[in-house]
Order: C-alpha cells, then sequence, then structure tokens
C-alpha cells in the first residue's frame, strides 16, 4: 500500500546519463568542452560548450592601430595563422585603395598554401590519433615540423610570422629558399605512400571513419559549412577558384570533391588538397623568379594611419573554409569595428551538435577532428 | 563543502620527524628525487596557443620521451600542469579545480608571455594576467611562443630543481593558501568554492602555515553550501 500523500516523481531512465568531454580531454581539439547525454554508447543530444579561449579579439581590435592588429590577428586560429595576416591586410588594403605588389602576392600565395599543408598534416595527426594510429600522428608533426622550418627561414617564426601587412609582406624571399621549398615538397610527396599505407588505405581507419558524422549537401549548405567540409559532400566551392584573390586566377589546380561527406571523405579531401597544394607551389617556384619588382607597396607612416571611411568584407580560403573579415573604418587610426568571419564558428558548435547526435560515444572526437575544427578561433 | 569536511578525516599532524640514523638515508632521498625527476607526467590540457608547440616537443622530433615525459590525460595520475598560454577567466576556474585535484608533489610550468604578465592580451577584459597570483608557479618559460627547444630546455631545468630538491612551491599553496584563495575571489567573486579541502589537506599534511586561513578562507566558510547536483540541461 501505498501512503495517502505519494505523488509518482518522474525520473530520468537509469540507463541514460549525461557525459562531459573537456575541456581537459584528449579526445578534445584544443581547450573546448562537450556535453553529451547518453543512452548506453549512443550519444542523444550534445551540446558544445566553448568560451574558454575567449580573448575579446574584436573588442581589442578597436582599441589598436591598423598596423599593431597585424600582430594580433594570427592569434586567431593557431594551427593555421598565415590566412588571418593575408585576409586582414586584403581588408585594409581595399579601404585604403592600396595595389599590392605583384610579387607580394605570389609570396602570399606561396605562404598562404605552405601553411595549408601544415595545417592538413596536423589534422591527419589528431584523426588518426582519435582512431588509435599514433604512427601517423608522429609522423604527420614531424613532417608539419619542416614546413614550420621553411617558415622560420622566410619570417623568422615558426608559428606566428607576422609577415603580411597591408601593402605587401616585410621582406623578400632569402636566397636559397625556393629550392629548399623544392626539396620540402619532394620529401613530403614522396611521403605520401607511406601515409596511404598508414592511413587512407588502412582498413581499421576506414571501417572506423567510414558513415561516420555524415551529412548531406542539403544540411551542408543549411548549416554554414565550407571548406574541405563541404566538397566532401560533393560541392565543388573553392573561393581560391569561384572568387579568386591574389594571384590564384593564374594557377592551375582542381577542387576535389568526395560524394560521402562523412569523416571518411573528409579525410580524402583534405589528402587530395595536399597534393593540389604541392601542384600549386611548384607553379609558384617556377614563376616567382620571373617576376620582379618591390615587395611592399609604399604605404603612410604607420603609427599615425587614417584609413579612409568606409566597409570592406575581404574572404579567402583558409585550410579550414572560407574565412572572411568584415571592417569598418570610421577615418581613424584604429578600426571602428572588425567581425572575424571563422570557419570553425560553424564547424565546432552547431555542426558538431548534430552529427554527434545518434553517433557512437568513441566517434565523438573523431567527428571532431574530422570537422578540423579549430576551438580559438570559435571563440576568438 | 561543509559535506567534504563531515568526512572524518585525519587531522592530526604527522609524528615530528625521528632523527634517521640510517647512514644511506641521504644517499635513498637522493634515489627518490632522481627518481620522480625522471618520470614525469604532464598533463594533457591545452590551455592555449603555447599547446601548438607541445605536439612537435613530444612526437618525433624533439621526442620529449627520453627525457621520461609523457603526457597524461587525468590530473589525479599527472605530476606536471602545463599552463600554455593565455587563461580566461572560464579557463583559469578549471586550471584552479585540476591543480587541486592532482596529487602531491605537483608542479606548474607556465609557458608563453601571457601567463607571466598578460602578454599581447595585457587589455583584454577576458583574461587572467599573472598566473602566479592564483597558483604557485614552479617555472615559467617565456616567449611569444616559446620553441620546441626551449619547453625542452624548460623541463630540464625543472629537473634539475626536483632533483636537487630545492623548490617546492606546491608546499606554498598550502602554506599561504589564503593570499591565493583572496585573488581567486577577487576575480570569480566571493562566493567561489571548489571541492577539496584545500585547508583540510593543509591541516593532514602538517603544511598549515600561519598564511593558510585568513580572512578569505573566512569568506570561503560563510558561503559553503552543501555540493547539489545539478539538474541536466540538455533537452
Amino acid at each position: 500500500m501505498r501512503p495517502e500523500n505519494y505523488q509518482a516523481q518522474s525520473h530520468p531512465p537509469s540507463n541514460e546519463y549525461e557525459l562531459f568531454i573537456g575541456p581537459n580531454h584528449p579526445g578534445i581539439e584544443g581547450n573546448y568542452a562537450f556535453k553529451l547525454k547518453l543512452h548506453g554508447d549512443v550519444v542523444l543530444a550534445g551540446k558544445a560548450d566553448g568560451g574558454y579561449l575567449h580573448r575579446g579579439f574584436e573588442k581589442l581590435m578597436e582599441g589598436r592601430l591598423w598596423i599593431q592588429n597585424i600582430a594580433l590577428v594570427p592569434r586567431i586560429c593557431v594551427p593555421d595563422p598565415v590566412p588571418m595576416e593575408v585576409t586582414y591586410s586584403m581588408a585594409v588594403e581595399d579601404l585604403c585603395g592600396l595595389e599590392v605588389p605583384e610579387r607580394a602576392q605570389w609570396l602570399r600565395v606561396l605562404q598562404l598554401e605552405l601553411s595549408r599543408i601544415a595545417a592538413h598534416l596536423f589534422t591527419f595527426g589528431g584523426h588518426a590519433a582519435t582512431t588509435g594510429m599514433y604512427t601517423t600522428s608522429y609522423w604527420g608533426i614531424a613532417d608539419r615540423d619542416l614546413i614550420l622550418d621553411l617558415f622560420e627561414a622566410l619570417t623568422g617564426g615558426r608559428v606566428y610570422h607576422i609577415f603580411n601587412i597591408p601593402g605587401g609582406t616585410r621582406r623578400d624571399v632569402p636566397p636559397g629558399f625556393l629550392e629548399q621549398v623544392s626539396q620540402t615538397l619532394d620529401y613530403l610527396e614522396s611521403r605520401l605512400p607511406d601515409y596511404d599505407n598508414l592511413l587512407f588505405t588502412n582498413q581499421v581507419f576506414i571501417t572506423r571513419a567510414k558513415d561516420v558524422g555524415a551529412m548531406t549537401q542539403e544540411q551542408a549548405l543549411e548549416w554554414g559549412v565550407t571548406g574541405p567540409n563541404l566538397r566532401a559532400t560533393g560541392l565543388a566551392f573553392d573561393v581560391r577558384r569561384d572568387d579568386p584573390y591574389l594571384v590564384y586566377e593564374q594557377l592551375e589546380f582542381d577542387v576535389p570533391t568526395e560524394a560521402a561527406g562523412d569523416a571518411w571523405a573528409r579525410a580524402m579531401v583534405r589528402r587530395a588538397e595536399l597534393k593540389q597544394s604541392f601542384r600549386i607551389l611548384r607553379q609558384v617556384i617556377e614563376r616567382l623568379p620571373s617576376i620582379g619588382g618591390p615587395v611592399r607597396a609604399p604605404i603612410p607612416n604607420p603609427l599615425a594611419w587614417n584609413v579612409p571611411a568606409g566597409e570592406t568584407y575581404a574572404r579567402v580560403e583558409s585550410s579550414k573554409g572560407e574565412l572572411a573579415y568584415y571592417a569598418v573604418s570610421n577615418g581613424g587610426d584604429k578600426p571602428y569595428r572588425v567581425h572575424v568571419r571563422g570557419p570553425s564558428s560553424m564547424h565546432a558548435v552547431q555542426v558538431l551538435e548534430w552529427l554527434a547526435e545518434g553517433a557512437r560515444l568513441e566517434d565523438v572526437a573523431q567527428i571532431m577532428f574530422s570537422l578540423d575544427a579549430c576551438p580559438p578561433e570559435v571563440d576568438r | 563543502m561543509s559535506d567534504l569536511s563531515k568526512i572524518p578525516i585525519h587531522t592530526e599532524k604527522h609524528a615530528p620527524e625521528e632523527a634517521r640514523t640510517n647512514p644511506l638515508a641521504g644517499v635513498f632521498d637522493e634515489l627518490v628525487r632522481f627518481a620522480q625527476s625522471r618520470s614525469m607526467y604532464m598533463l594533457h590540457y591545452c590551455t592555449g596557443c603555447g599547446a601548438i608547440e607541445l605536439p612537435p616537443a613530444m612526437t618525433s622530433r624533439f621526442d620529449m620521451e627520453r627525457l621520461g615525459i609523457q603526457p597524461m590525460v587525468t590530473p589525479r595520475q599527472a605530476d606536471i600542469l602545463l599552463v600554455t598560454g593565455y587563461v580566461s577567466v572560464k579557463t583559469l576556474k578549471r586550471i584552479i579545480l585540476t591543480y587541486e585535484q592532482m596529487p602531491s608533489p605537483k608542479y606548474v610550468i607556465g609557458i608563453c608571455s601571457c601567463t607571466v604578465n598578460g602578454g599581447m592580451y595585457w587589455q583584454s577584459y577576458a583574461t587572467a594576467k599573472k598566473l602566479s597570483e592564483y597558483l604557485p608557479v614552479d617555472l615559467y618559460i617565456a616567449g611569444c611562443m616559446p620553441r620546441p627547444e626551449a619547453v625542452i630546455e624548460g623541463m630540464r631545468a625543472l629537473m634539475a630543481n626536483i632533483q636537487s630538491g630545492e623548490t617546492e612551491p606546491w608546499k606554498d599553496y598550502y602554506q599561504r593558501y589564503d593570499y591565493y584563495l583572496g585573488n581567486q575571489q577577487h576575480l570569480f567573486g566571493d562566493n567561489w568554492q571548489t571541492p577539496t579541502d584545500v585547508i583540510g589537506q593543509a591541516q593532514h599534511y602538517g603544511l598549515a602555515g600561519p598564511e593558510t586561513e585568513g580572512e578569505h578562507t573566512r569568506i570561503l566558510q560563510q558561503y559553503q553550501q552543501p555540493l547539489v547536483a545539478h539538474k541536466l540541461r540538455l533537452k
């Protein structure tokens, strides 16, 4: 017999539970957290929890000179910093009507593609590690270091370069640099079969990654997915080809796509993009010596540089997706407002939440790494 | 924490050290310190941009493992807490929670300029500027960002410190808990609580000093509430 004042209470079923992943977790890319509601090991719902890396970039930039912000922007996306500098510079150049010398444009393409290779090698490593194959991450990160050596020879910095400024680049290439790039490309190209054996044709990886975190093309377009993640759903959209900037019109390259839209397709698109970046870099090495001229347009005194009033939107294709800067000037020496459209803001928050639904617990980390989300860019 | 304080932990201090008569006692201590310095697990927690130079330092090229340093996934088994770069206020709470969970002896390394003085985010509204105000820091590795060689050099300096037994800042957290807690309360608000009973631990290990308790720990007791499980906020 139940007492008279008995009231039935509804409890959640005991086989459903909540799990917190991150921020202190090896399966999470960077300082980011994810709350999961699980039934057994199937995810019922996920909630992204960012903000651990928030520094208030857009506010900080309003308080610094236009030229000072060059040192600030690469910190927004740590694994792929060059597109940040280039896009910000492009925005400022557009506001000022500055014409960038052709040689500087080629130098920027050189850096952008090197940075893309470095970021993709890093992502392979992370993606492989989430499926339990650590050799790829050890080799990939060691090979990425060769690209960082090239950056060091060119700019003096391994990770943050502060090499592109509004108007061009700081310096020209050092002597012998292009041969060094060529040798590194030869080496990296000779390593691709090794990576194929280790990862891309490895049955363990294929079984783990196929049909995991799949999205259709309609979903991808609706969710604001860009970059390799969008191309993995079969849509050949690349800002480099469809809205060319710098000298990408003069370069020959393909836009690789895959149809499946799952984690495996995303990895394969990145692998194909690696080859396209090699192809672009070889063209740059061939063409750069024949292009003379300065590497920097004359700019006014940067400490008292009043950028004409106006607003602009500059976009490039970074390794993560479409990266854009919306900059507004009111004619002062500091930006009135700068907004960063980072690709990871969509990938790591809404897309990750939707893709995690129905996935298995062990695949959540893989989905995050296959989306190549960059938490500092989400939080800014 | 009031719940935790009801758990009967042994509050009596350790017996005062007896005079050691074994002629090998000194050698034994040195051996222990040597072993400690050669097998360190660093917590896998990427708090900021400096974490991007840790994979190169750990993997094939620079290979930190030859020094006996490996990443570890849980704070309960880690020796080193690397704070790699700027700490936003939200992250700093997690860092403090993590630090208090780690077993002693524990070491904190502040990597990048941002942990020293705020670095290039000196005017940011979202970051904590000086890490040493909130946690006892063993070592700073300055730079933006420090190269893997610098990280490894810093690790070697920490190993030398451990082996010589010179620095033990983790004791400072117990001995001057009031100072650190005051700074934490200044940043997070007066109702800041952690599930770890630091004062109880300090008394238990005989590390409590005159500055372990003070005006800030009294605020701690004032706001103490029983630990309750939060409701699920997912749909």
